[in-house]
């Protein structure tokens, strides 16, 4: 690691107790979470009435719960390879230069800045004047598209960019052609850049909510069956559901973040 | 972007038939929006409380984006990968994660109960105003920290030398040399909290309560409940335009892109 800036010197003991509490903030909730999804109690709660796994099994063995869950995770793989192959033709396009390329680097990362409840309105509405019904595939997938599309493209374009040039003109001068230079020479390169832009994307459409509750229809995801049952009633089962949530988010970005950390730069 | 946005701004001309939609140019959602002042005092509300979700997260998080910039070596990969880790989840199942801790069976009754604090489970912890701060700070801590960690890394050690080889205190240092160079990232950071705080629903929805309601829950209930796309539309245009006009306004004081990309 460099040697730079702040780093290098030692964090005041205060700085440091600090950090500790605010390691503690983030943390308390999801430990405090995954402790009441074991409590063999009817109600989320304290006091702790002995271990057990029944919401775990009741979870799982729930019809609707299994379908949301296989909705979400085909929904996230459709998301990631969609957005994160989007992403890498932009990411192409942009290495040469062309006019309103500015125009399209921010629409681009426009659904960033735009709240998720007005893109999930506002998406409801065209689609509903386009006469387009609501479901998993002609609605929701879209708009899980241009939410991961912007991170999937700054994931990707920094590698893309800061690649040396020079090998893919030696490729092209020894006589390969286009499609045979980017699997060889480009491709491998930014490869663990694709890999992540694919884990994010796919977390990143496995949780959200606001942007799919509205243009859902009949079907269900996981979050948005999860909102449906702490609305409806606050049923015992919901922590072992929402830490079944957290772990398969944070296995997947965590790979991700291995992914990229382990690539040389 | 722009189709969707021009078909909302037509839609809020129109007005909740009762057979479906009436498409006859009107103003009517506009003066309702206007008059009385519940809808105008609701954006008041939700850019309050953007506001102070913001300035708590910039005095929580410039401390800890210090922290990390001054870890060394595998000690910041583990620290900074121990702030990232809460965020790579389900924003909804972070929310609910409050729930257990602020209800009347939650932890916080619970260690208050046991140490003789209260006799009795106190129920103000949720579903108000401050559970939505709480909620907000939780989910959007990460979006202060980082920018101002990036701009805190990026800090020439050598301007933090100088400072102190010609006799400033740590704390003018702090002010004079350190914040100023900090200060791209804090707006950076303060831009990306505000604007998420302004458009929360999740948050307000799940621990707010009917005190705690924002702009967001109610441009929801048009599309869900109320079933008044006109009317949510109008509500939904003014959300779009506020920010709008927010981003022209900060535009001269933050590089907008630079806060998305963390580079120049």
């Amino acid at each position: 690691m460099r040697d730079r800036g702040l780093a290098g010197r030692s964090p005041h003991w205060v700085l440091t107790l600090y950090a500790v509490g605010v390691y503690a903030f983030l943390y308390a909730p999801i430990l405090t979470l995954v402790l009441f999804s074991f409590n063999n109690s009817d109600v989320t709660g304290l006091p702790f009435k002995g271990f057990t796994l029944q919401w775990y099994w009741r979870a799982l063995q729930s019809q609707t719960i299994r379908a949301a869950f296989a909705n979400s995770v085909m929904l996230g793989i459709a998301t990631a390879l969609i957005a994160s192959t989007l992403a890498l033709l932009l990411g192409a396009s942009f290495r040469s230069n062309f006019r309103g390329k500015q125009l399209v680097f921010n629409l681009i990362l426009l659904p960033i800045i735009v709240p998720g409840i007005i893109t999930g309105v506002m998406l409801l509405v065209l689609f509903g004047a386009a006469g387009i019904l609501p479901s998993l595939w002609m609605t929701v997938l879209p708009a899980h598209v241009t939410w991961a599309l912007p991170f999937a493209f700054l994931t990707i374009y920094p590698r893309l960019y800061r690649m040396d040039r020079s090998l893919e003109e030696a490729a092209m001068d020894l006589g390969a052609g286009p499609w045979t230079t980017f699997r060889e020479v480009v491709f491998p390169q930014i490869r663990p850049g694709v890999v992540a832009a694919c884990l994010f994307s796919f977390t990143l459409s496995f949780d959200e909510f606001v942007r799919t509750v509205f243009l859902l229809g009949m079907d269900r995801t996981l979050p948005v069956q999860f909102w449906y049952m702490i609305v409806e009633q606050l049923s015992p089962d919901l922590a072992a559901m929402a830490v079944i949530i957290l772990v398969v988010s944070i296995t997947v970005s965590l790979t991700g973040y291995v992914v990229v950390s382990r690539a040389p730069q | 972007m722009l189709i969707p946005l021009a078909v909302m701004v037509l839609f809020s001309f129109w007005q909740k038939g009762p057979f479906g939609l009436d498409r006859t140019f009107s103003w009517s959602n506009w003066t309702r929006l206007v008059q009385g002042g519940i809808y105008l005092d609701l954006v008041a509300k939700s850019l309050r409380i953007a506001l102070i979700t913001m300035l708590i997260t910039l005095a929580l998080g410039f401390p800890l984006a210090y922290f990390l910039a001054q870890q060394r070596s595998w000690r910041r990969g583990l620290t900074l990968l121990l702030v990232f880790m809460p965020f790579w989840t389900s924003y909804v199942a972070r929310t609910f994660a409050w729930l257990p801790m602020l209800g009347r069976t939650g932890l916080v009754n619970y260690v208050l109960l046991k140490s003789g604090v209260i006799g009795q489970p106190v129920t103000w912890l949720l579903y108000d105003e401050g559970a939505v701060y709480v909620g907000l700070i939780y989910v959007y801590l990460l979006f202060m920290t980082i920018p101002i960690y990036l701009a805190l890394d990026r800090i020439d050690p050598a301007l933090i030398e100088a400072a102190h080889d010609l006799g400033a205190p740590p704390l003018a240092t702090l002010c004079f040399v350190i914040w100023p160079l900090a200060l791209p990232g804090v707006l950076g950071g303060c831009l990306m909290v505000f604007l998420l705080g302004f458009g929360a629903y999740v948050t307000p929805a799940l621990l707010g309560g009917p005190s705690g309601i924002m702009l967001g829950n109610v441009i929801a209930d048009q599309f869900g409940a109320a079933y008044d796309w006109p009317f949510g539309a109008s509500l939904a245009v003014t959300m779009v335009l506020v920010i709008f006009l927010l981003i022209l306004l900060v535009r001269r004081w933050i590089p907008i892109q630079r806060v998305f990309l963390g580079t120049d």
